[in-house]
């Protein structure tokens, strides 16, 4: 379309109007972090489960890594179909059984991710319970209500509707933002000072998990290229909302894990998070500002886990229904359900969740440290590996389409640089995870969860070339998401 | 209403249609057919998300205008566009709009054709059916439904489709036309007797490929519908 055609249409005017700008953008971006949970539920168990300091530090760290690894993402989103998965990516910029290895290793992830929420959100919302009401339920029945919420309004194709999304948002920031500052006035003897960001302090053992966790806290920052069809100028606006989201919350995470050490005290900070788990952070807040402050907090704290939950469920179920209109995964997986929501990748990923409760509930397991740090550890390491193999794919990408008009700077050097960087830190992530699992480095356990992703990865490329082989007409349209009804003539 | 066991179904539809059919000898619309499919007969209630509902008659409209000869579907630069092949009105101001727009602007691709048009096109197709006594517009108060004036004309299109499946009838281009969007709407559930017949799926491939392609765009959007996260 002509410059001339642009500005005299009349029907892209029309469609513009609905068009998102930047703060559109990086507001669902954003909204998908769930900030109050990080500062509240993750800052706090990455201190008490890992025992590493450097929490501060490692969420810096991996924003400069994501950060270098959006140019090329964002440059390659542009000529990507299906753009929103990162296994469209590697299906066409390395190879279609790659892409497949990626859908399932993006599919473990994320519902491990969902599914670690369940642990939170007991622990979150019982001392709310006992104070007003007196009761102290099981964290898995708080869990189950959870649930089933989820399920219900995931199969109404309910997202939190946006208004509501926008206010808790603001709230959660301001609270994170104020809960900051009070901090900040309010220092221990040990407390006020930069120590934290000490590099001493980083290459400790358990490094590797307080990455893999780092790395679940941002999930969902690529869904800003989602957004390119329906966005005012594509070219500018998805970057600038992908940086500007990884900024915000790169500053958040990091501020608060910081901020959280100033009145305890940066060698207290550790045995104050094994103490008082997530209520840390509302327990700080109510000696230094009072208890309506802490009690709203801890308010929003909840909402913000179940905005969360319903976020990655809703992915999830995308993610199946896209899978499943290429037939990659089973075609009813695909089907369009009267409520226009991914039903059968709904229930799905509703009793994957369901499952694990139950399990976890009868084996009487612990739900933060078992379930929620596990989880987040092993889903954190899922989308670690999800970004290599994504920047993996953007070298290629731009290796073979060299008739492109990008700069070297967005298709070669740093999506190279992006690649080193997320190796390392992906070693590193794997190097540690007897901490995770709360194993002795020796045991062998500590290679069943990375190895879980390595076996998905193989599996996976076996069943591509399985299609490649013995249903071509499938293999053509690996990648494309809903675009593939348009290769598919009946 | 509901009948006790399916099998009752296509003789009681059968009954129903034939006492019908003998005095209703108009010539429907597509968009209109698929609006009452999609719609519940007596109360007016959507069977279907309101965005499907959209893409679906905004994929009718385009499907009006193929059936009356003008429009077509040719492949520019890769990507399928709709090209104006005869100028003559339409007689009808839906159509007219939405071939006016394109003769106006052909160089859009298929897809935004159908966003475009979906932004209005179940206000305007429910609008055209009032006009034509087919549909109660809104009226009073906080009744926001368009009620059918005939509940038996409005099960029409449904019951023929349904029967036509289950005797393995060769359907017209239009009826044709109708199934498929009816499947990439994802209505095929709702209101087909038997969702799965290959009959179903052999009378949609046997369409030619203007039609095919116009279904394969609707699927694709439905599809992008479902994964929008607005």
């Amino acid at each position: 379309m002509s410059l001339t055609e642009q500005r005299q249409s009349v029907v892209t005017a029309a469609l513009a109007k609905d068009a998102l700008g930047v703060p559109s953008v990086v507001f669902f971006v954003i909204s998908a972090a769930a900030p109050l949970m990080v500062s509240a539920g993750v800052v706090t168990t990455a201190y008490a489960a890992t025992g590493v300091l450097a929490v501060p530090l490692a969420f810096i760290v991996l924003g400069a890594v994501l950060g270098i690894f959006s140019v090329g993402y964002v440059t390659m989103a542009r000529y990507t179909v299906n753009a929103g998965a990162f296994y469209a990516y590697t299906s066409q910029g390395i190879g279609k059984p790659v892409g497949v290895a990626t859908a399932w290793i993006a599919l473990i992830a994320y519902s491990v991710l969902q599914v670690g929420l369940y642990g939170v959100i007991g622990p979150a919302l019982e001392p709310l319970l006992t104070e007003w009401f007196g009761v102290a339920p099981p964290w898995w029945a708080i869990a189950l209500v959870g649930w089933a919420l989820t399920a219900i309004l995931g199969l109404m194709r309910v997202d939190v509707n946006g208004r509501v999304l926008a206010v808790l948002l603001v709230a959660e920031i301001t609270i994170v933002v104020v809960y900051g500052i009070a901090n900040l006035f309010a220092p221990a003897p040990t407390g006020l000072n930069l120590d934290v960001f000490n590099p001493a302090n980083f290459f400790v053992p358990g490094v590797g998990a307080l990455i893999a966790l780092c790395g679940a806290a941002f999930s969902g920052f690529e869904a800003s290229v989602v957004f390119s069809e329906e966005s005012k100028d594509p070219k500018r606006t998805v970057p600038m909302a992908t940086y500007v989201a990884l900024g915000i919350m790169t500053a958040l995470y990091t501020l608060s894990a910081w901020l959280m050490t100033v009145p305890v005290g940066k060698d207290k900070i550790i045995d104050a998070a094994r103490d008082q788990s997530t209520e840390l952070l509302f327990g700080l807040a109510g000696q230094n500002i009072g208890s309506f402050a802490a009690t709203i907090g801890s308010v929003l704290f909840v909402t913000s886990i179940f905005a969360a939950m319903i976020a990655f469920h809703n992915t999830l179920a995308r993610y199946v229904f896209a899978l499943g209109r290429e037939n990659v995964l089973p075609a009813f997986f695909g089907r369009t359900s009267p409520t226009g929501s991914p039903a059968a990748g709904s229930l799905a990923q509703s009793a994957s969740g369901l499952a694990v409760i139950v399990i976890y509930a009868v084996f009487g397991l612990d739900p933060l440290t078992q379930l929620f740090f596990v989880a987040g550890a092993f889903g954190g390491l899922g989308i670690l590996l999800l970004l290599l193999g994504t920047s993996i794919a953007v070298l290629f990408f731009f290796a073979k389409r060299t008739d492109l008009n990008e700069t070297a700077w967005r298709t070669r050097i740093a999506p190279a640089i992006a690649t080193v960087l997320l190796l390392t830190v992906l070693a590193v992530a794997m190097a540690n995870f007897d901490v995770v699992l709360g194993v002795s480095p020796d045991s062998p356990l500590r290679w069943v969860l990375p190895g879980v992703y390595v076996a998905a990865a193989v599996l996976g490329v076996v069943w591509g070339l399985v299609l490649r082989a013995r249903r071509p007409e499938v293999y053509v349209n690996i990648g494309l998401g809903p675009e593939a009804d348009l290769r598919r003539r009946p | 209403m509901t009948f006790p066991s399916s099998l009752f179904k296509p003789i009681n539809w059968g009954i129903r249609l034939t006492y019908v059919a003998e005095v209703d000898h108009r010539d429907t619309r597509l968009a209109d057919d698929l609006y009452f499919v999609v719609h519940h007969d007596r109360t007016g209630r959507m069977r279907l998300h309101p965005r499907l509902i959209d893409l679906g008659l905004a994929a009718a409209i385009l499907g009006e205008l193929m059936l009356a000869g003008r429009i077509t579907v040719q492949e520019a630069s890769g990507q399928p566009r709709l090209v104006p092949v005869d100028p003559e009105a339409t007689g009808d101001a839906v159509t007219q709009r939405a071939l006016d727009h394109i003769v106006a602007e052909p160089f859009h691709p298929f897809r935004v054709w159908l966003e475009f048009l979906a932004k209005t096109a179940r206000r305007d197709v429910a609008d055209r059916m009032a006009a034509a006594g087919l549909l109660h517009p809104p009226g009073r108060g906080l009744r926001r439904r368009w009620v059918p004036v005939d509940p038996d004309v409005a099960v029409i299109p449904t019951g023929r489709l349904n029967l036509a499946i289950q005797y393995q009838e060769p359907m017209s281009t239009q009826e044709s036309v109708l199934l498929g969007l009816v499947v990439a709407t994802g209505a095929a559930k709702v209101v087909l007797w038997d969702p799965g017949s290959g009959h179903i799926r052999a009378t949609i491939a046997s369409l030619p490929p203007p039609y095919r392609e116009l279904i394969a765009q609707t699927t694709a959007a439905v599809g992008g519908a479902v994964l929008s996260r607005r």
